[in-house]
C-alpha cells in the first residue's frame, strides 16, 4: 500500500452561499495520477485550489502528508511542495528565464541552482535555448509549455493542473501528456489534473475521480456513453450512434453522457410518465452488488439499472425478459 | 507684434548664451522637483498600492478622496501649508516659510495624490491572475506583493512622472511657500510670473520655453513607458 498525501474528511465548501464541493472522504495515494472529470461547475477548480493550499475549505478536514496545513505553521512550506497550473495561466512580463525561475526564486534556491533547473526544465518541454526570450514574443503553444516548465524546475510533491491540455492543439497535447508521464514516472510526483475529456483521463491517470456538482459520483462512472449533442426542434438529445437519449443541459462542447443505475426505473410494461427518455429493452445479465441488484438491459445500448433485492422479487425478473427503462433528461449528466 | 518679437529674440539669446540667472533657476527648480517627487513616490505609492491590494470598508470613500486631491488647487496647498510653517503657525519655530524644504512640503502635498491615484489604477488594472499565478507557484503574500509591484512597473513609474510634471509646472504653492526668493527660492514658474509683471518679457518668456521643453520631455518619457508596457 502506498503512502497516502491528501486525506479528506467531510470536506466542504461554500461560495456566496452556495455549496460548490461536498466530499465526505476520499484520499489520494501518493506518486499516482489522478483525473478529476466533471462538467463546467461541477467543482473541479475549487477542489484543486483546496488541495494547492492556497484555498482554507469552508469546513471539515484536509491532511497534506499527515499534517492539516490550516492549523499548521508550517502552511508555507507545506504550501511549496505543491504548485497549481491554472487553466489560463499568465506568465510575467519578463524574459522566459525569470518565469520558469519564479518558483525557485520563491523557495530561495540559489542562483546557480536556479539556472541549471530551468535549463533543464526548458529542455523537458522542448524550448532548449529560449532563456533569453520574452514571454510576449512566444506563441501559445510556447506560452503553455513555459508554465509547465515553471512547475517542472522545482522538486515537487504535488503538480496540480487544471485543465492542462484545453487551450492547446493536438500536437502540443501529445507533448504534454508524455511530459505529465515522464515527470510521474521519474520524480514520482503525484500529478492530480482536471479534464473534460473522459477518453484524456483514462488515459492517463491511473485513478478517474467523476466529479458531478461538487460531488464525487460513483466510480468508475456507469452508464457512460461517448456520442455528441445534436438538436431537434427545441429538445437537446444526445447521440450515442445507436439511440437517442434527450438531455437537459446542452453543452454544444460534450461528448460522454452518464445516467446513474440508480435513477433508471425498470418497469415490465410501457410508463406513461413526466420522463423523456424510454426505451424497450431485454435482461442480458443480472448480480448482485451490496444488497441490491444490477440488472443489465440490451435497449440499443446497455445500460445497468440499480433495483433494491425487495423490487426484484416482486416483478420476478429474469434473463431475456423483455422489460422497459425509463429516466428524466435531467437524471442525464453531460461531459 | 514688435514687442512680441523682441521677447523671443531676447528669450532666444537668454537660453543660448547660457544666461547663468537662467540656469541657476532652471537648476534650482529640478533639483527641488526631483527630490519633491520622489518624497511623494515615498508616499504616494505605498498608498495606492495598499489600498490597490486590500479589501477594507471605507474604501470606496478613500478613493473619492484621492481622486479629490488630485485636483487640489495649488493655491489652496499653499495656503494651508502657509498656515502651518508661517512664524505665528504651530510649526513656525522650524522656520521652514520661505526655504526650499517648504517647497518641496507643498510639492509632496500635490503630487502624492497624483502618485497614490495612480498607483492604485496601475496596480487595478494589472490582471488579477498575477497575484493567483505568483501564489500558485509558492510565493507567501509579501512575495506576491512585489510581484505585482513589479509586474505595474511601468504603470508605476508613469505615475511617478506624471506626479514630477505637476510639481514642476505648479506656480501657487512655490510662490506662497518658497517666497521667490532670489537664487535661493525662485522656480521657474514663480520667476515667469514676476519677470513678466515687471515688464521683463523676454526672460520670462525665455524661462517659459525651458519649462515648456521639460513638459514635452516628462510627455515623451511618460509615452514611451505607456508603449513599453504593451
Amino acid at each position: 500500500m502506498r503512502e497516502t498525501i491528501f486525506q479528506i474528511h467531510d470536506l466542504r465548501h461554500t461560495f456566496k452561499e452556495k455549496k460548490v464541493l461536498e466530499i465526505p472522504r476520499l484520499s489520494f495515494e501518493k506518486g499516482k495520477i489522478y483525473a478529476l472529470v466533471g462538467p463546467n461547475g461541477s467543482g473541479k477548480t475549487t477542489f484543486l485550489k483546496i488541495l494547492s493550499l492556497l484555498l482554507p475549505p469552508t469546513s471539515g478536514s484536509l491532511f497534506f502528508c499527515g499534517e492539516n496545513p490550516w492549523g499548521s505553521t508550517r502552511l508555507q512550506t507545506l504550501r511549496q511542495s505543491i504548485i497549481l497550473v491554472l487553466q489560463d495561466p499568465l506568465l510575467f512580463n519578463t524574459t522566459v528565464f525569470k518565469n520558469v525561475a519564479y518558483g525557485l526564486k520563491v523557495r530561495k534556491i540559489s542562483r546557480e541552482e536556479r539556472g541549471e533547473r530551468v535549463r533543464k526544465a526548458l529542455q523537458m518541454v522542448g524550448l532548449a535555448g529560449f532563456e533569453g526570450r520574452r514571454v510576449k514574443e512566444l506563441s501559445g503553444g510556447e506560452a503553455q509549455r513555459v508554465t509547465v516548465a515553471q512547475a517542472l524546475a522545482i522538486d515537487l510533491e504535488v503538480l496540480l493542473l487544471d485543465e492542462p491540455t484545453a487551450n492547446i492543439d493536438e500536437k502540443n497535447v501529445e507533448i504534454l501528456e508524455e511530459i505529465i508521464r515522464r515527470l510521474n514516472r521519474e520524480n514520482g510526483t503525484t500529478i492530480i489534473f482536471t479534464t473534460h475529456h473522459m477518453d484524456q483521463a483514462y488515459r492517463l491517470a491511473d485513478e478517474v475521480i467523476p466529479l458531478f456538482e461538487g460531488h464525487i459520483v460513483q466510480s468508475p462512472v456507469e452508464n457512460l456513453f461517448h456520442g455528441r449533442v445534436v438538436k431537434s426542434n427545441d429538445l437537446s438529445l444526445f447521440d450515442t450512434g445507436k439511440i437517442l437519449i434527450s438531455i437537459s443541459r446542452p453543452e454544444k462542447e460534450a461528448k460522454y453522457i452518464s445516467i446513474p443505475p440508480q435513477d433508471i426505473l425498470l418497469s415490465l410494461v410501457p410508463l406513461s410518465s413526466s420522463a423523456r427518455n424510454s426505451y424497450p429493452g431485454k435482461i442480458i445479465s443480472l448480480r448482485e452488488n451490496k444488497g441490491a441488484v444490477d440488472v443489465t438491459v440490451q435497449a440499443g445500448e446497455e445500460f445497468k439499472v440499480r433495483i433494491t433485492k425487495n423490487s426484484f422479487r416482486e416483478m420476478g425478473l429474469n434473463l431475456g425478459h423483455q422489460v422497459y427503462l425509463t429516466f428524466k433528461s435531467t437524471a442525464v449528466k453531460v461531459f | 507684434m514688435q514687442f512680441i518679437w523682441e521677447g523671443i529674440v531676447g528669450a532666444g539669446r537668454l537660453i543660448f548664451s547660457l544666461d547663468p540667472e537662467v540656469y541657476e533657476i532652471l537648476l534650482f527648480t529640478v533639483q527641488v522637483s526631483i527630490f519633491g517627487t520622489l518624497l511623494s513616490a515615498l508616499i504616494g505609492v505605498p498608498i495606492g498600492f495598499w489600498v490597490a491590494i486590500s479589501e477594507f470598508k471605507s474604501r470606496p470613500l478613500f478613493v473619492t478622496l484621492l481622486n479629490t486631491l488630485m485636483s487640489l488647487p495649488t493655491v489652496v496647498v499653499g495656503l494651508l501649508v502657509y498656515a502651518f510653517l508661517s512664524r505665528q503657525g504651530p510649526l513656525g519655530s522650524l522656520g521652514l516659510i520661505f526655504t526650499p524644504a517648504a517647497v518641496i512640503i507643498g510639492q509632496c502635498i500635490l503630487a502624492s495624490p497624483i502618485i497614490a491615484a495612480l498607483t492604485l489604477s496601475a496596480v487595478n488594472s494589472l490582471d488579477p491572475r498575477v497575484a493567483l499565478t505568483a501564489r500558485a507557484l509558492g510565493a507567501d503574500s509579501l512575495q506576491a506583493a512585489w510581484t505585482i509591484f513589479t509586474e505595474a512597473r511601468f504603470a508605476l513609474m508613469a505615475a511617478i512622472i506624471a506626479g514630477f510634471g505637476r510639481v514642476i509646472a505648479e506656480v501657487g504653492a512655490a510662490m506662497m511657500l518658497g517666497g521667490n526668493i532670489k537664487g535661493y527660492t525662485r522656480t521657474l514658474t514663480t520667476a515667469i510670473a514676476l519677470e513678466t509683471s515687471k515688464g521683463e518679457f523676454g526672460f520670462g518668456l525665455a524661462l517659459g520655453l525651458i519649462l515648456l521643453a521639460m513638459a514635452l520631455a516628462v510627455n515623451a518619457i511618460l509615452y514611451r513607458l505607456q508603449r513599453g508596457e504593451r
